[in-house]
């Protein structure tokens, strides 16, 4: 069932990737993909190109992919290990939900921080109180690591 | 639907036939993407396969919602559909309980007294039980009998025990009648 699911997703999306994203496997494992996500126009992020690592778990898609930047990022709800803080990735997940989807949601989430349920409050608090502080580290990690 | 799926199995071949591509995916469970098997659609109108709904509903108990809305969702509520032929005679119903029946409910009646066990042909009714109770008794005695006899014939002399026998109890009934009536 997942193996097929995902050979699906994976046809699917090489038909009707979505903007500014890819994804695919590594090597042969169809449950380790990596993708790449382009830093957003409207944000501080924008010519950057952020690297995730995608791992599917064995009774996908009734689980939700564990997902993670592996470029660094300054954002109110990624932290230094790259983990995400997204509802869908936790609780909220639904088997309908696909991986170009999950990319879509990241995507917005880099345009639309929220930092009131961030994963390192530093940059949540900063994000709240000195917007234009945030937007120039931000921008400033995004040419350190991301280009 | 695509030729990279080369590992799938030939019965998925035979689902995925090329008209389905025109289709665009009207006809995929919203869980496993494929085209439905053992289709069951939400009351929110959202169509899975059962076994896929069914593992969804199993991983999460406490909080059943919609893959799709996030509307609630019970086992109970969904609609299985059947279409004209069996798509896929091999598929693995028996590990799974079995898709929910379909429910056939009454037309709605404009007559409002309809279920009141007064009105019409309803179930409020009277029977006499006492009078009829000793033929009753005897006609069961009677049918003790290997089955029941087939009629006598004519002048026989069982026709002429029977007949006395029927003005006998005949007279015992209006006996009993007549007694009940003056007790």
């Amino acid at each position: 069932m997942a193996q097929k699911r995902i050979k699906k997703e994976l046809n699917d999306f090489g038909r009707d990737p979505p903007a500014n994203c890819s994804a695919g496997p590594v090597g042969d494992d169809l449950f380790h993909w990596q993708a790449t996500i382009m830093g957003p126009t409207d944000s501080p992020y924008y010519r950057g190109v952020f690297f995730l690592t995608i791992n599917f778990p064995t009774d996908y898609p009734f689980k939700p992919p564990k997902v993670a930047f592996t470029t660094r990022i300054y954002h109110p709800n990624i932290n230094s290990n790259g983990s995400i803080c997204l509802d869908i990735l936790r609780g909220q997940w639904s088997p309908a939900l696909t991986i170009s989807k999950v990319l879509l949601s990241i995507c917005s989430l880099l345009t639309d921080p929220n930092p009131d349920d961030p994963l390192v409050p530093e940059i949540a608090r900063m994000y709240k109180t000195d917007r234009d502080k945030y937007y120039k580290v931000a921008k400033e990690w995004t040419e350190k690591y991301a280009q | 639907m695509n030729t990279a799926t080369g590992t799938s199995s030939p019965s998925n071949d035979d689902r995925q036939a090329p008209n389905d591509e025109d289709q665009n995916g009207m006809y995929e469970c919203n869980i496993c993407l494929e085209t439905a098997t053992d289709p069951v659609v939400s009351m929110c109108g959202h169509l899975f396969c059962w076994s896929c709904l069914h593992q969804w509903l199993e991983t999460r108990p406490n909080r059943p919602t919609c893959p799709v809305c996030k509307a609630g969702i019970s086992k109970d509520k969904v609609i299985p559909i059947y279409g004209r032929g069996n798509p896929n005679p091999q598929d693995p119903r028996e590990k799974l309980p079995p898709r929910p029946a379909g429910q056939r409910s009454e037309p709605e009646t404009s007559n409002p007294f309809q279920n009141f066990g007064f009105g019409g042909d309803g179930n409020f009714q009277f029977s006499f039980g006492i009078g009829a109770f000793p033929f009753g008794m005897f006609a069961s005695t009677f049918n003790l009998n290997d089955g029941r006899p087939g009629p006598p014939l004519p002048n026989s002399p069982q026709q002429i025990e029977e007949q006395f026998l029927s003005k006998v109890f005949l007279w015992v009934a209006v006996i009993f009648i007549f007694w009940l009536l003056i007790a």
